[in-house]
């Protein structure tokens, strides 16, 4: 029963990578990526340059998953009640209460995208903080539960006015943080350029499938997967020597140019941090075919896992993306398996 | 009674100046007798018979170029025949100056020493004489060690015979000062060279060289990752020879796996993976031909080490396989061609 549902589910997960990749071009990895953290059912966060593609790529796939979708848009103002409810005066005259976008489609929430994360004020990004690691909001004199929510949320690197930067701790919420980039093949970008296709985004979402997946069936198949790939004791091992490379990267040899060493990292990845990973290590093993995780599944989603949970000294903070990037690699190529 | 008296004091005057008198006289003949005695040796004796004794003399190997204060040792080995011995007092005094027409000579005896070996006929005597220059002068001047004569005792007391060891002429050239001398007048074609003594420097010379030589071989070694040959201790070789030692059993094959594992690491100065031997073969081009092998290498690797379900329990065959490949690994470490058919017979 679990191998013909393995199986089943890793066919519905290559028809919702194929059709997104024919919407999204040139975003392979990024797409891949996406897929294993809905199946780890972790929250990501995007990060890239403006007009990149990181909306359209999390609509893609909010219409694919299925359930409610909500989306708010991070601005300066905006408050942690703005996301619960909002009122307004009715053709009565009177003054209403509506449900927020959090609120609006009930436990059948499976998409929460949050735009520009960085542009709302640390009030919502604490709200925010519980939502994502309980997935339960108390609104109303009443408790909401969210069982199936997955919060996407993109924000850019490029604008540093009227942002706020997000906390360490909000941060290692999400599942992934994953950098999406332009693509460097001159096809994909004369395509994007001149496809008219490319031009109009709605019209583009509305062309993919929905419902490819069951959102209300992940979460009891993400624990299917979780229990079905193995980690064997070397592999623990490795990933336990990686855990402890991001503490204390001298230890093993890991150097990044320019960079002192000694004051570089003030904390490492955490057990969530780690836990989360292994967990998209054994999605990505299952969606690779293969029953047991190996160091390769772990150098998948290794970046895309811990980059954003490491916590540097300030004086680093500004060159966070490029050092993190080179710590880790370093970190891979240092540590042996077996 | 008043004559008397005087012939009393008077017999006593004379009875008192009689005692020191012949006081005197005694002291006076003891001492000359002394003197004698002393100058004893020095009267010549006769000459020891040629035939009773043979002389071994090591003279200074020049006999230019010595200046004062320098000295010059004199080795003499006499052969006596019994019975007779030297007489030890007959021999140079240190610190005697030799005068000639009342004039010292300005050659000191400073330091002597004598050793005796006797056998059933003979005695042979060691006698090892410095001599100090004390003399100089504004030209080269000739001096000698002098003739030293050696006295020998025979069977009886009074025979009493002597040995001239030969003397020793050289010369002693004069101190330059500054200004004193003109060399332009003292370009006597009979001086030799002053030489100097470059056997300390030769000495220090092949201490530093040979200092410089173990440096070099040294750093050599350690640039050479530690291997005395060029093609010695390289990662595959050493891999090679520690999986000939492994046993044929489960936990031989994990060892060997990982000791690849290792090489393949410190080859590629990385940790090197499944999903990175495309590179590791585009930077280390002489593992190419084995590309294919690498990937069945890894393939085992992950079955060994990660998949807890499909386990190999053909140990024997895997063991083969991972010496013959470390062998072709280390074939390739050597830029030599690996033989691919002894693996491609050990997948059948």
């Amino acid at each position: 029963m679990s191998d013909h549902q393995l199986a089943d589910w890793r066919n519905h997960a290559q028809t919702l990578e194929t059709a997104i990749n024919k919407v999204v071009v040139g975003q392979e990895s990024p797409i891949r990526l996406i897929t294993t953290a809905i199946f780890s059912r972790g929250h990501v966060l995007l990060e890239g340059d403006v007009g990149v593609g990181k909306t359209t790529l999390l609509r893609a796939f909010t219409r694919c998953i299925g359930g409610g979708y909500q989306r708010i848009e991070g601005t300066i103002d905006l408050m942690p009640n703005d996301l619960v409810y909002h009122t307004y005066l009715g053709e009565d005259g009177k003054p209403h209460v509506s449900p927020g976008p959090l609120l609006m489609s009930g436990e059948n929430l499976s998409v929460f995208f949050f735009n520009e994360i960085n542009r709302a004020r640390p009030q919502v990004h604490s709200l925010l903080l519980r939502v994502m690691a309980e997935r339960t909001l108390s609104a109303f004199n009443k408790e909401h539960h969210f069982p199936h929510m997955l919060v996407f949320a993109d924000r850019n690197q490029v604008e540093k006015e009227e942002t706020f930067e997000i906390p360490s701790a909000a941060r290692d919420r999400f599942m992934m943080e994953i950098p999406i980039v332009v693509p460097d093949d001159d096809a994909i970008m004369e395509s994007l350029a001149f496809d008219t296709k490319f031009h109009n985004v709605d019209a583009l979402v509305e062309t993919l499938p929905e419902n490819v997946l069951q959102f209300d069936k992940l979460n009891a198949f993400s624990n299917v997967i979780q229990s079905s790939v193995e980690a064997s004791p070397t592999l623990r091992h490795y990933a336990l020597n990686l855990w402890r490379a991001t503490k204390t990267p001298t230890a093993y040899g890991v150097k990044v140019s320019g960079v002192d060493m000694n004051r570089l990292v003030l904390s490492g990845a955490s057990p969530r941090g780690m836990s989360m990973m292994l967990r998209a290590a054994r999605v990505n093993a299952w969606l690779n075919n293969r029953e047991s995780v190996l160091p390769e599944d772990i150098h998948t989603v290794f970046h895309s896992t811990v980059a954003h949970r490491l916590v540097f000294s300030p004086v680093y903070e500004m060159r966070r993306t490029e050092i993190a990037r080179e710590l880790l690699t370093g970190i891979v190529n240092a540590v042996a398996a077996p | 009674m008043e004559l008397n008296l005087t012939m009393i004091k008077t017999k006593r005057f004379s009875y008192k100046w009689l005692s020191i008198y012949s006081a005197s006289l005694m002291a006076i003949i003891l001492s000359l007798c002394s003197v004698s005695l002393a100058f004893a040796n020095d009267e010549p004796s006769p000459e020891i018979p040629a035939n009773k004794i043979k002389l071994f003399l090591t003279s200074p190997e020049r006999d230019v170029g010595y200046t004062v204060g320098d000295i010059l040792t004199r080795k003499i080995r006499l052969e006596v025949q019994k019975p007779y011995c030297l007489i030890p007092t007959t021999l140079p005094i240190a610190g005697y100056e030799r005068r000639y027409k009342n004039q010292v000579t300005g050659i000191e005896v400073r330091k002597i020493s004598h050793s005796e070996e006797s056998n059933a006929s003979s005695h042979t005597y060691t006698i090892n004489i410095e001599y100090q220059v004390f003399t100089t002068g504004p030209t080269a001047k000739p001096v000698a060690l002098p003739a030293e004569v050696i006295k020998f005792q025979g069977a009886k007391k009074d025979d009493i015979v002597q040995y001239t060891i030969p003397s020793f002429r050289f010369r002693v050239s004069p101190l330059a000062v500054f200004g004193a001398v003109k060399i332009e007048y003292d370009m006597s074609t009979f001086n030799p060279p002053l030489l100097l003594q470059t056997y300390p420097e030769k000495q220090k010379l092949v201490a530093c060289l040979t200092t410089l030589a173990l440096s070099l071989i040294g750093l050599l070694y350690i640039l050479g990752s530690r291997a005395w040959m060029p093609l010695m201790g390289r990662p595959f070789a050493n891999a090679a020879r520690t999986l000939k030692k492994l046993k044929t059993n489960e936990d031989g094959v994990r060892q060997g796996i990982s000791r690849i594992h290792q090489a393949l690491n410190t080859t590629a100065k990385t940790s090197v993976f499944n999903d990175s031997t495309d590179l590791f073969c585009r930077e280390n081009p002489k593992f190419k031909p084995l590309e294919n092998e690498l990937k069945r290498f890894f393939e085992m690797s992950h079955a060994v080490f990660f998949d807890t379900q499909h386990q190999s329990s053909n140990h024997e065959k895997n063991m083969l396989w991972l010496r013959t490949f470390c062998r072709q690994c280390r074939d390739c470490e050597r830029g030599l061609i690996p033989n691919l058919k002894s693996t491609e017979a050990l997948k059948k």
